[in-house]
């Protein structure tokens, strides 16, 4: 292998730390119309009036939309397919607000400063509405409207997923012992460092043109055409750099308004949020709820469990109908359990939405599972790990909800090698004692999907082009999210073709190049992008070998491609580089290109296990994280470099799920609280601990050269380790995340 | 710029045009006779054209915005622009080699994996070059401290940290100023 397992830089990287790569915001684009929206104020009204008439007044104003001129198509936001099924309850300017951050209107200026001001001019009038910012409010309201055909979808559960198998009540009548949590989870921001932005333009053919840096231009184009009420056919959307998105640009939250500006008033118009504006108005992570009851006997099996979850989807339902079923997929693929019953329902409140967010309803599940079985182990006297190795998962189990393989899950290795490597038990035996400064560990596992399959055309199509220079043209709507997924790509065909990483060529994201793919979601780039890739590079690799064999006058079998040229042993010393195979073919009016559809045939499991040592001071409840292990089952790494990044980036995003993240929503007013960086702490550099990582490198045998996914599931576990060993330290049973110091030192305080 | 919010009264452009702002960046002298309340990130990005001088808060909290000023690391949008007069002001394009290379450290960035979707990159990179020009051989506590006000949310800072480490070990010998 020259190029797998080889930490090579990210592509990109010389353009990103010169600063020269040009996001959105960078882009010089000739008459650009700025716009700044007008939200709401209050978490439910109807809006009565919107007073327009003192910004209309303002020079430089081009146009104010708002819902008495915009179309008001409902859709939702999170479709990526045409005709994909989803509750449309978004509006472009809804006239009944549903959060306070919704969207009343919009001036579009020659100028952002002039929108600005125009924008504070709008005045609006609201007959508010009865609003419910906590999920087991709505809860109590949709069992009350059981049954009543008057309600509004708002007041109605959006979804309810449950599954039962094996015999959960006589397992429970029959246990040593029944553990029973209660444990939330808060409602999260992504706080990628660009701010959603969006540009859309009319083109010379009559289309609309949208640019922004999203997670899928085929999502963009339909949610847009869809609101806009349009055919598709009349966008063209392009991918822009994105800087940082972890699910939050998943969503085209801006995009619709976008296009619609432009076309409405034919000219280019950008939306770019400022930091509030992004907190307050695009997505968040669903805030839930869950009882956990495990049943146990003596020796610590567990003998069934039942999970009852309520998820907040926020305002509006974007993803919230895959919540439930997503949390129960991702539940059933860790712990070997005969029996057990989850439901999972998830319901409006009038807060900002939730949507796509790293992990997908995983970080929800498993931290509570995780810290539910914790408890568990602690309640049995056992060792968390010893709990924990009795109940694991062992490689190609079926899961029992979906019936599929979970592949050559390697969980049991990473908790066995990552407990010798982290010297688990002494540190385990050994903390809790001291007086103000109380040390702890704690573990958790997870699990997480690679791709879509079976559901939701899980394929990607590959175009590959030898060029007349040797290098090749790479087409496929590869939306790199930052993380350098094209970069492992990028290895995975140079290993097939024996050319360089830097000679593959990227074609643009965009809709009229690119065939349909799904986009970057569900930790597909590697495991089914990287394996089309493959597949690809090997069908342009027959096509050259055949075509190199009738140039070199060389039977296939003889011939070898490395280092960029294919050499024949038929004559000593002949050979063609594969520049030059390509120019010859071209002059015969034939180019070397193949296009392939891979459509993935299993979703396996990427596992992980995380361990940590904390100090938590109870004065001040200040936890330090003091040592980190993350052991990361992902078959193989392709380039280790970028997986140690993704896994320091997941444990960053982890740790502050455990320990500070939260948007805090005012239980009085429904405002967001922590609606900007200065009110939202995420940990940063001095706060870092040292992590040190182990990989499990056995190989998925469907994955590209092994690989599975790390780019999700690098978070997963890092939350309920961290309150798992906080709970260790203060023997505690610390359920509410985050474990914000107050709560500390609230659990701390002598009764 | 509350003056701005005032009914019916946007300030035009003419009534602020008084005496330009002349500002001094990576060398080059830049004029600009608009607004003086641009804050020192709008003028390097619209006025200069130097768009690796990236927002993302504008509140001092992320540190996407951070240039040098007189050597010291600066959050552009804290300050305004005629408060910079008089000053050397770098971004993250004049550490380019005049050929274009990456100066040690952005190279180094780019070698120790931390760079990932390249947003707060050249921000980081003027922490820690401000950092460097100070101390330039700090240890791990004092990279920590420097980088405290710039937030990366990819990459987990620690491939950050080495990569400056690895540039501080190799200037063991104090710059002559």
């Amino acid at each position: 292998m020259k190029h797998i397992a080889n930490p090579l830089p990210i592509l990109d990287g010389h353009e990103k730390a010169s600063g020269q790569l040009a996001f959105a915001a960078d882009m010089k684009i000739a008459g650009l119309l700025h716009t700044k929206l007008v939200f709401s104020t209050v978490a439910h009204a109807r809006i009565k009036e919107i007073s327009i008439e003192k910004a209309l007044g303002i020079p430089g104003v081009a146009g104010i939309f708002h819902h008495g001129n915009t179309p008001d198509n409902t859709y939702n936001s999170t479709i990526w397919f045409e005709d994909q099924e989803a509750p449309q309850d978004e509006q472009m300017f809804p006239r009944t607000v549903r959060h306070v951050g919704d969207r009343v209107a919009a001036v579009v200026a020659q100028t952002q400063e002039i929108a600005d001001h125009a924008a504070g001019l709008i005045t609006v009038e609201y007959e508010v509405l009865p609003a419910v910012f906590d999920v087991v409010s709505t809860e109590k309201t949709c069992m009350e409207n059981a049954g009543s055909d008057e309600v509004s979808i708002f007041e109605k559960p959006v979804l309810e997923a449950t599954f039962d198998y094996g015999n959960y009540r006589a397992a429970f009548d029959n246990a040593e012992l029944i553990v029973e949590d209660r444990i939330t989870t808060p409602k999260t921001h992504h706080c990628a460092i660009e701010n959603h932005i969006c540009i859309a333009m009319p083109q010379d053919d009559g289309r609309i043109l949208i640019m922004s840096p999203c997670q899928s231009i085929f999502a963009v184009k339909f949610v847009a055409a869809k609101a806009m009420g349009v055919p598709a056919s009349s966008l063209r959307v392009v991918k822009t750099p994105i800087g940082g998105s972890f699910g939050g640009k998943a969503e085209p939250v801006l995009d619709p308004l976008c296009a619609y500006f432009a076309k409405t008033l034919g000219q280019p118009v950008s939306i770019c949020f400022n930091r509030n504006e992004v907190f307050t108005a695009t997505r968040t992570r669903s805030k839930a709820i869950g009882h956990i009851k495990t049943a146990v006997d003596q020796l610590g099996r567990i003998l069934a469990r039942d999970s009852d979850i309520l998820i907040d989807v926020g305002a509006y339902c974007t993803g919230g109908i895959f919540l439930p079923d997503s949390m129960a997929q991702r539940l059933c693929r860790l712990y070997d359990i005969k029996n057990q019953r989850y439901r999972g329902r998830s319901f409006y409140t009038n807060t900002p939405p939730a949507g796509a967010y790293r992990g997908y309803g995983s970080p929800q599940i498993h931290a509570m599972s995780e810290i539910n079985l914790d408890h568990t182990a602690r309640r049995l006297r056992m060792d968390p790990v010893e709990f924990r190795m009795k109940n694991l998962i062992h490689p190609n189990s079926v899961d029992p909800v979906m019936g599929l393989e979970v592949g050559n899950s390697r969980i049991r290795d990473c908790v066995e090698q990552g407990s010798s490597h982290f010297n688990w038990r002494r540190r385990w035996s050994a903390s809790g004692k001291g007086n103000r400064f109380r040390r702890g560990v704690g573990m958790a596992c997870a699990t997480h999907i690679n791709g879509c399959f079976p559901g939701f055309h899980e394929a990607t199509t590959v175009t590959l082009l030898l060029r007349e220079d040797g290098c090749i043209d790479l087409t496929c709507a590869l939306h790199d999210l930052g993380c350098g997924s094209n970069t492992v790509i990028a290895q995975i065909v140079a290993e097939v073709l024996d050319i360089l990483p830097g000679q593959i060529e990227f074609s643009e994201v965009d809709t009229d190049i690119c065939d349909y793919d799904l986009g970057t979601r569900a930790s597909r780039m590697t495991y089914i992008a990287g394996e089309a890739a493959r597949r690809t590079a090997m069908g342009l690799k027959e096509q050259i070998l055949l075509a190199a064999s009738l140039m070199l006058n060389c039977a296939v079998g003889n011939l070898v491609m490395e280092e960029g040229k294919v050499s024949g042993n038929c004559e000593p010393g002949r050979c063609v580089s594969l520049g030059d195979l390509a120019l010859h073919e071209s002059v015969r009016g034939k180019l070397l290109t193949t296009t392939q559809t891979y459509r993935a045939t299993a979703n396996p499991g990427s596992y992980a296990a995380h361990f940590a040592e904390v100090e938590v001071d109870i004065l001040t409840g200040a936890v330090k994280v003091l040592d980190y292990l993350a052991v990361h089952d992902l078959g193989r790494a392709i380039n280790p470099q970028l997986v140690e990044s993704q896994i320091h980036g997941g444990i960053q995003m982890g740790l502050g799920y455990a320990l500070f993240e939260n948007v805090d929503i005012d239980p009085d007013s429904g405002c967001m609280n922590a609606d900007r960086f200065s009110r939202y702490h995420l940990v940063n550099a001095p706060e870092m601990p040292p992590v040190e990582i182990l990989l499990i490198e056995k190989g998925e045998p469907t994955g590209p050269y092994g690989a599975k996914a790390v780019g999700e599931i690098a978070t997963i576990p890092a939350a309920p380790a961290i309150v798992n060993a906080v709970n260790h330290a203060l023997d505690t049973n610390l359920t509410e995340l985050p474990l914000t110091p107050e709560r500390i030192v609230d659990a701390c305080r002598i009764p | 710029m509350n003056f701005l919010k005032q009914d019916n009264l946007l300030i035009t452009e003419p009534a602020l045009k008084q005496e330009p702002i002349v500002l001094q960046i990576n060398g080059v002298e830049y004029r600009d006779y608009t607004t003086a309340t641009k804050t020192l990130s709008q003028f390097l990005r619209e006025t200069a054209g130097l768009t690796g001088v990236k927002t993302g808060c504008n509140e001092g909290e992320c540190g996407a915005c951070t240039v040098l000023v007189d050597n010291k690391p600066v959050n552009s949008c804290l300050i305004l622009a005629f408060q910079a007069e008089g000053r050397q002001i770098i971004t993250i394009e004049g550490l380019l080699g005049a050929d274009g290379t990456l100066s040690p450290l952005q190279q180094a960035f780019l070698d120790y994996g931390a760079v990932q979707c390249g947003y707060c990159t050249p921000g980081m990179i003027l922490a820690a070059e401000g950092l460097l020009r100070e101390i330039p051989n700090p240890d791990d506590r004092e990279i920590r401290r420097a980088l405290a006000g710039n937030i990366c949310r990819c990459s987990g800072f620690l491939n950050i940290i080495k990569a400056v480490k690895s540039v501080a070990s190799q200037t063991d010998t104090p710059v002559v100023a």
